[in-house]
């Protein structure tokens, strides 16, 4: 059951864009599809999703190939791509239609989508009276107007205000309670640690690092201190060692090899009179792994 | 969801965007209102061609005819004209004449003279633009001269009455050209031409439109290529479809509605028994096929491009081959020849849909031709549409650097 991806091969003349990738979702949730801009994320989706035909290897759903035909998917890509032109509710029921739903039932879906994402008002507007956002939270409804279990959103996030990053949470977070699979391709960090629990980081087409992100974080231990003190205590820290990975207005954060250097740096403060108002002892971040495999 | 009912839906969707295009809908208002103008015409010229001297009211004529060569001549151009005051005038005021006529244009002077025995008119106006009834005054003071002549020779009424009569007449031909068909199927080619372009242009920009706005990865997710490609080339085609279905029909309505079924063009009536059923009906599917032939090509244009203004310079290649092909069918179909150059025309699946229905309109064309004609154009369809699909679902997620037309035809789909 689930999704099931294994060995697929996807190269353009020389150059491999999708090198050998394996992975596999056999529950409900969020998988995360991380890596920089040209690391594969797009041709490595449009591959699963036999948009593009793969050199070699597999992807199945629910032990069947994946294809137009055969799966009714959602996938909304990073660029996006309405018709300008059309009024909304109109371009959501083609695009329905060409789902396969009735017109009735596709008019019914997108309304209801319209509806929980705010953007009921404007079914009788053409697209490019819209603002960017508004035109995202359309195309999102062709994305999801057929009610697929097997989504993609291909940078969902990205050029979206605070306000509609809010509602588009609120709904990934309504797909997953829906028992969705959906598939978060993200080179923001920061998003594919609030929602996934397993992830794969592509590089130049290829897997550097795949798995449960919890289980990824814990390999690598506690690494990171975050302290916040009344007093100014980088003299201290400079003396123990500890690396400053950044200061912000309230609090820093240092890097650490583990617990101990962690708890001698604590008992120092204390001796020295200082009482920290916040101390976490972490594990790194996903964009410090990230940083730490792709950068160089 | 099958094959055909995406194509359906991409069909439907094409159809209805593109019949509510300003452009379709002003160029259908444009071209009505052209036929409605251009069948006029007959009725406007009958109108003019009225005798009704009224139209000259506040005319005035000199006449001067010292020697008296057509004699009661002044009497009868009064009563032809009665709207112009023919005024006996003087040689000796000529030149006081001729400055009159230059400050007003509704005078005019009638001067009678000799010349090889034989009166001879002069009619002087102002400038070429004067609106004077030469022909009619010239036709009046004939037919007296010819009438005082007979007279003196001693002839009766009916005798002159009867030497001086206008016997009325038409023409007509033996072959299948005639003027009539000669002119509607110069207009066809044209038309279905025009057609051709524009509709194969609004699918090449149509498919270039989705691919830059990116409506495209929106598309190919939902529908492969080739139906995309197939349901929109239909959907294009039925706009071109029912605007010129629609051309042809208001143009009978109006010709039937309009022509005065006796109006003459150069002595010939305009007759459009050529256009037969069969024969409209083998027009429309020319019109079909050759708008399909040249809409796959130009799907491939739009989908090979990565922004809009590429367009044009993308389609140069199947323009020229249009165009070239248009003047080729035009010029082999005018010239009314039936060598080796006009077969090829007829035959070859690029030409044959701008010179077939101009040959089917004057002068019979072999069945064969025909069938042969048809069947090369749909193989030349079926040809260029598998390639055309395979360039296009190839090219239509392509937007990086230009691809070669054959390395995206070998592109694994």
């Amino acid at each position: 059951m689930g999704l099931h991806i294994k060995n697929m091969i996807k190269s353009f003349g020389s150059n491999i864009a999708v090198n050998d990738i394996s992975f596999s979702m056999e529950k409900p949730g969020v998988f995360g599809l991380i890596g920089t801009n040209g690391a594969g994320k797009t041709t490595c989706i449009r591959t699963i999703l036999g948009i593009m035909s793969a050199d070699s290897g597999k992807a199945e759903w629910n032990e069947k190939k994946i294809s137009r035909e055969n799966l009714s998917f959602g996938y909304m890509p990073e660029e996006r791509g309405i018709y300008m032109k059309t009024k909304v509710l109109e371009q959501l029921v083609y695009f329905g239609t060409l789902r396969g739903m009735s017109k009735t039932d596709a008019k019914k879906s997108a309304l209801d989508y319209m509806e929980r994402l705010g953007v009921s008002e404007y079914r009788d507007v053409p697209a490019e009276k819209l603002s960017k956002g508004n035109q995202q939270k359309v195309q999102l409804i062709t994305t999801l107007i057929h009610n697929p279990e097997l989504i993609f959103l291909d940078e969902p996030f990205s050029g979206l205000d605070p306000v509609n990053t809010n509602t588009l949470n609120n709904l990934i977070h309504e797909l997953v309670l829906e028992k969705r699979f959906v598939v978060m391709s993200s080179h923001q960090m920061s998003t594919v640690e609030e929602y996934c629990e397993d992830i794969l980081m592509l590089h130049k087409g290829k897997s550097v690092l795949q798995g449960n992100l919890k289980e990824i974080k814990k390999g690598y231990g506690h690494t990171n201190l975050i302290i916040s003190c009344e007093q100014d205590i980088a003299l201290y820290a400079n003396e123990a060692g500890l690396e400053l990975i950044s200061r912000r207005a309230d609090e820093s954060e240092y890097r650490i090899t583990g617990d101990e250097m962690a708890q001698s740096f604590l008992k120092k403060l204390i001796n020295e009179g200082i009482f920290p108002i916040k101390y976490i002892v972490k594990e790194p971040s996903l964009n410090e792994i990230f940083i730490q495999k792709v950068g160089e | 969801m099958n094959d055909l009912n995406q194509i359906k839906t991409v069909f439907g969707y094409t159809f209805r965007d593109a019949v509510r295009k300003k452009a379709f809908i002003i160029s259908t208002i444009i071209i009505f209102i052209l036929i409605l103008v251009l069948t006029m015409i007959p009725r406007i010229i009958n109108t003019f061609e009225d005798d009704n001297t009224d139209n000259y009211v506040g005319y005035t004529c000199y006449y001067i005819d010292e020697k008296e060569l057509i004699s009661g001549a002044k009497e009868t151009l009064a009563s032809s004209l009665p709207g112009i005051v023919i005024e006996e005038g003087s040689a000796d005021k000529i030149s006081e004449y001729n400055n009159l006529l230059q400050e007003n244009k509704n005078l005019a002077l009638i001067t009678i003279t000799e010349k090889d025995g034989l009166p001879f008119i002069t009619i002087t106006t102002g400038d070429f633009m004067s609106s004077v009834p030469s022909e009619m005054i010239s036709e009046t003071l004939t037919k007296v001269y010819v009438t005082n002549t007979l007279n003196k020779l001693g002839y009766n009424e009916t005798a002159i009455e009867t030497a001086q009569i206008e016997l009325p007449y038409t023409m007509t031909f033996t072959g299948g050209m005639n003027f009539s068909g000669y002119t509607v199927g110069i207009l066809l080619t044209m038309l279905i031409f025009f057609a051709i372009y524009y509709y194969g242009y609004g699918v090449s920009m149509s498919v270039a439109t989705e691919k830059t706005s990116r409506v495209m990865e929106t598309l190919v997710v939902s529908a492969k290529p080739s139906r995309i490609l197939i349901g929109k080339c239909l959907g294009m085609g039925a706009v071109g479809l029912l605007q010129f279905s629609g051309i042809i029909a208001f143009s009978a309505i109006c010709i039937k509605a309009l022509i005065p079924e006796d109006f003459l063009i150069m002595g010939m009536p305009i007759s459009f028994s050529a256009f037969t059923i069969k024969s409209a009906l083998l027009v429309l599917l020319y019109f079909i096929l050759g708008y399909s032939l040249y809409s796959v090509m130009n799907s491939v244009c739009g989908a090979s491009v990565s922004k809009i203004e590429d367009l044009n310079s993308a389609m140069m290649p199947v323009m020229l081959i249009s165009l070239i092909s248009f003047y080729f069918g035009y010029v082999a179909a005018v010239s009314g020849s039936d060598g080796l150059l006009t077969k090829i025309a007829m035959l070859l699946p690029f030409s044959s849909p701008f010179i077939m229905p101009f040959k089917l309109l004057n002068g019979s064309v072999a069945t064969v031709d025909i069938i042969l004609s048809i069947v090369l154009l749909i193989i030349f369809i079926i040809i260029f549409a598998y390639i055309s699909i395979r360039i296009y679902s190839a090219s239509v997620l392509n937007y990086g650097k230009k691809q070669k037309l054959w390395a995206l035809y070998k592109t694994k789909l």
